[in-house]
């Protein structure tokens, strides 16, 4: 398992590395560039331009330029923004930004981990019967509807209808208002976790399915084992592998809602962030959002492998499995 | 003395997309306290839903349609299901084929063993243990206090099948049914096998209720023997009357295709034609389309279970006919 | 005798039956058929979306005197113009760039799923045809690097490197519309690199393959006639499935103002837009392009699933 462990982190690390190349080149190689977004048309003259680029670092060879940001980044200077908060350091932007989107993160997580949890074992247990119904109707509509689309619908209830403050987005901090930072957070943190629980339960319920069906439970009904027991340790815990790829998926992925979720509802995180950054062109700051992107997935990976070693100890030892 | 288990009339029946499969369609049989009965018969026959009705552990689409279960004289379709967890894994317990799935991948055997103690038994969290070492010791593991830790994954299928024994003997059950225990096992382990549920049965003095298609392991383990086709019990007989005196076809066809344990095995047949559809059998006798004997009153009328001689039952409407008179030779 | 030859007719009739047993499987879900008639009915759409407009999508109209633009359902403009389903902020009407906002919707979504299932299954075939080489190792790893990035942070970062807009490489002029194609290409065809890789694995153990070796055919025939037809159903599965997320990431970019720009009409950009009219209540704006891009994502994944357990029954029974 230690092994095995060593050899995922450094899979990891080495995908960050790549990652972040693949990304600072393709924003580099494509013409255009900082440069354009900060000259206006009428001053564009060729000196200005090669003066800002000399200015940027943008003249140097693309490697040179690399092991510049990468040397930077290892003494944790994630270099500074060029357009958008034109001198500051990156890395404070950065850290302010990913405080919300934590935030953000872990309100709509748990949300979907309570909603999906409840719904996927009734869901399994209730098959084919009304509840069962009900409830794969909701997950399929969770589904299918998009974050924004969800999220402009409660604006309209909340914001809208019920005039409520906090129904229209915006942030504020924990320690200025802790209410009113739960309320502003609740309804983006809503649209994001439905995404989730939609996702988790479907897969939930799938694989208790087949948990149910597997030998293992029906020797532990031939022993007489109560009910309750049997659903925790026969059924759930052994259908839990590909639950939790799929609350891995989510969590690793969350910054994708977080972008729609943070522009619609106007929270200073790291998906506004980068779309400002991309409007922007701002090259330091979206170099950086993405690799953070990256960072998460690979650290949310990791966490994953080591808790499929915790649920199966055919995974844990080594065994013939796997 | 009435028997241990008492099967009257068993119907059980599910209801799928497809149409109603008849999976046992009238069982009557019994089992004394301390008997080893077998049941063969090809897959799909009814065994082991036969196994499952006496657990019941018949789920959805299935359902026991009538007939009762008499186990030491009380009938168990009418307890509730409170009622039967307490019965099942501590007065009758079952060991199903495939130790590697029928065993949880997530707990250690010990702890499997233990927490079936547990709802059974009154002893502490730690006798509960040692007991588990104890009965993994009793079915022959060695090291047992080094096995109890070990997941399912880490021993060797012989070994787990032991495990799995061991469980299902933990509460020293009356009645242990065996649905073909060992056919995931090479020979040398399957006779290993054996020995141990031979000796555990002289040891706990149980019934036993052995389900497999393997007429000769059978004959080595079993006093009296049912044989099975197509949800219905064709034969019943003394494990040696059975050999010396088969009446049924079917099983004729059985005891054709066990190879001798002696001289050539070239007279070795199969059985041809397949195992009726379970949703649309044929009318008559079940197994007439595959029967060289069958006539038309075998297509037409259903043959009855009746003795023809003390213990000796059987389902065939040309047995007594001229024809059926020899052995198998 | 007469059971051999009855067996060889049921070999002949296989290939027949397999289909039919596809449709009867497919048929028994109901839901997954109500997913292929939401796709017939989107498919219609992008195609007649000229017939089926009243307007021109870009059209700007005038609000009678005492209303104006957005105006609800079933106002008229000021020479009497019906709109059925209102007009936007700019007097256009909903209905009309609604109908053409499919269409586009539609062309980058099965624009990019074939791109990248051109991309996915070339890299996916040559990764699984020379399995465990160092071709292999290297595809696969650029494949799980790429999946390494969450989908829509990966987009974005696209659009931001080529830019809003259309865009010049040198020579070459993309518009907006192909750059946003290719974008999403990149992003998901490491997915059916997977898919087809795994496919190819799977038939280069079987007989049929090893003998097409010995007779002496070239690996290219051998992938492209023995291997290809295989891998159909799979992928299909896979690009019915995709197309719903592909629906998703277009429609957020364009929401986002990072993928199609106006005067283009779009779903996305439509809800965007819409954002500004909450508070006058102008409902309209936001349910007709929300609910087809709802819808649109709804029948692709009914349509996927259903082809999934129809294709694979076996995981179907295990999934249902």
């Amino acid at each position: 398992m230690r092994a095995y462990l060593v050899k995922r982190a450094t899979f990891g690390v080495l995908t960050l590395f790549i990652a972040s190349l693949l990304i600072f080149s393709l924003l580099r190689v494509v013409p255009g560039g900082p440069v354009d977004a900060l000259i206006e048309e009428e001053w564009d003259d060729p000196v200005l331009r090669a003066q800002l680029r000399h200015e940027l670092g943008l003249d140097l060879p693309l490697h040179l330029q690399y092991a510049r940001w990468l040397g930077n980044i290892l003494h944790g200077d994630l270099g500074v923004s060029i357009v958008l908060y034109q001198g500051e350091p990156v890395g404070k932007i950065l850290l302010a930004r990913l405080a919300v989107t934590a935030q953000l993160a872990l309100l709509s997580l748990s949300i979907a981990l309570l909603v999906s949890f409840p719904a996927g074992i009734v869901s399994a247990l209730w098959r084919d019967r009304l509840p069962d119904h009900l409830l794969r109707l909701l997950a399929l509509g969770g589904v299918s509807t998009p974050n924004f689309f969800l999220g402009i619908a409660l604006i309209v209830v909340f914001g809208v209808g019920l005039r409520r403050g906090w129904g229209v987005g915006g942030y504020i901090p924990f320690g200025e208002d802790p209410w009113g930072w739960l309320l502003h957070l609740l309804l983006p943190a809503v649209v994001l976790g439905t995404d989730h629980a939609a996702t988790i339960s479907r897969m939930l319920r799938a694989s208790m399915l087949e948990a149910l069906g597997r030998g293992h439970v029906l020797t532990a009904k031939a022993m007489g084992l109560p009910r309750g027991d049997l659903l925790i340790r026969d059924v759930l815990r052994t259908a839990m592998v590909p639950v939790v790829t799929v609350i891995g998926n989510s969590a690793g992925a969350l910054l994708d809602g977080a972008v729609i979720t943070e522009v619609l509802f106007r929270l200073p995180g790291l998906g506004s962030l980068l779309v400002q950054g991309v409007y922007a062109r701002d090259l330091p700051v979206v170099q950086a959002v993405v690799v953070v992107a990256v960072g998460i997935r690979v650290a949310v990976n990791l966490v994953v492998d080591l808790t499929y070693g915790f649920l199966d100890p055919r995974i844990r030892y080594g065994g013939n499995g796997r | 003395m009435s028997p241990l288990l008492r099967v009257e009339g068993l119907v059980t029946r599910f209801y799928t997309d497809e149409g109603v499969v008849k999976a046992v369609d009238g069982s009557f049989f019994h089992l004394g306290a301390d008997e080893a009965l077998g049941v063969v018969g090809e897959s799909g026959s009814g065994k082991t839903v036969t196994a499952l009705s006496i657990m019941r552990l018949i789920e959805n689409p299935g359902r026991i349609e009538s007939g009762r279960i008499l186990f030491n004289g009380e009938d168990l379709l009418r307890k509730s299901e409170r009622e039967m967890r307490r019965i099942r894994g501590k007065e009758i317990s079952m060991v199903f084929q495939d130790s590697l799935s029928s065993l949880n991948p997530t707990l250690t055997v010990g702890a499997q063993i233990a927490r079936v103690l547990r709802y059974h038994t009154r002893l502490s969290r730690r006798a509960r243990w040692r007991r588990a070492v104890e009965l993994l010791a009793a079915v022959g593991i060695p090291e047992p206090a080094k096995r109890a830790s070990h997941y399912p994954h880490q021993l060797s299928g012989g070994m787990r099948q032991r495990a799995l024994i061991a469980m299902a003997i933990s509460c020293d059950p009356k009645l242990l049914i065996l649905d073909e225990p060992t056919t995931a096992l090479d020979v040398t382990i399957e006779a290993q096998i054996f020995e141990l549920i031979r000796d555990l049965k002289a040891r706990l003095g149980m019934g036993v209720f052995l389900i497999t298609h393997d007429l000769s392991v059978v004959a080595s383990f079993c006093q009296r023997v049912i044989i099975m086709y197509a949800g219905k019990i064709v034969e019943e007989a003394d494990i040696h009357e059975l050999y010396v005196n088969p009446l049924h076809p079917y099983t004729r066809g059985l005891l054709r295709s066990i190879p001798p344990l002696e001289g050539e095995a070239e007279r070795l047949e199969s059985i041809p034609g397949e195992v009726p559809d379970l949703i649309n059998l044929p009318p008559g006798c079940n197994f007439g389309p595959r029967c060289d004997l069958a006539d038309e009153r075998c297509r037409e009328v259903e043959p009855e279970l009746v003795e023809v001689s003390p213990g000796h039952r059987v389902a065939c409407l040309k047995v007594g006919a001229p024809t059926m008179g020899g052995g198998n030779g | 005798m007469t059971r051999e030859i009855q067996r060889g007719e049921y070999e002949l009739g296989a290939h027949r039956t397999l289909l039919q047993e596809f449709w009867r499987n497919f048929r028994r879900n109901k839901l997954s058929l109500i997913g292929g008639v939401i796709v017939l009915f989107y498919a219609f759409l992008a195609v007649f979306a000229p017939l089926l407009a009243p307007y021109d999508p870009i059209e700007q109209f005038d609000a009678p005197r005492g209303m104006r633009n957005p105006m609800p359902p079933l106002s008229r403009d000021v020479d009497g113009r019906l709109f059925l389903l209102g007009t936007d902020k700019f007097g256009r009407d909903i209905l009309s760039r609604a109908i053409y906002g499919t269409r586009t919707l539609l062309q980058v979504a099965v624009g990019s799923i074939s791109i990248a299932m051109l991309i996915g299954i070339t890299m996916g075939a040559v990764a699984g045809y020379k399995a465990g080489t160092w071709v292999d190792e290297l595809l696969m790893r650029a494949v799980d690097i790429m999946l390494s990035f969450p989908s829509l942070v990966l987009a974005i970062a696209l659009v931001g490197a080529f830019g809003i807009g259309k865009i010049k490489i040198g020579p070459i002029v993309l518009s907006n519309i192909v750059k946003i194609m290719l974008v999403i290409a990149i992003t998901y065809s490491p997915r059916f690199a997977r898919v087809m890789r795994a496919v190819v694995l799977q038939e280069m153990a079987k007989d049929y393959v090893a003998a097409a070796k010995i007779s002496g055919a070239s690996s290219a025939r051998i992938l492209l006639a023995e291997i290809l037809p295989n891998a159909i159903p799979p992928i299909i599965v896979q690009a019915s499935l995709m197309m719903a997320t592909t629906v998703l990431t277009t429609s957020s970019l364009s929401f986002l103002g990072l993928g199609l720009q106006p005067p283009r009409p779009s779903l996305g950009l439509m809800l965007n837009e819409a954002r500004d009219f909450l508070f006058w209540g102008a409902w309209w704006y936001v349910v007709v392009p929300g609910g087809l891009i709802t819808l649109a994502i709804l029948g692709f994944n009914l349509l996927g699933d259903g082809l999934r357990d129809a294709l694979d029954p076996r995981q179907a029974r295990r999934r249902r």
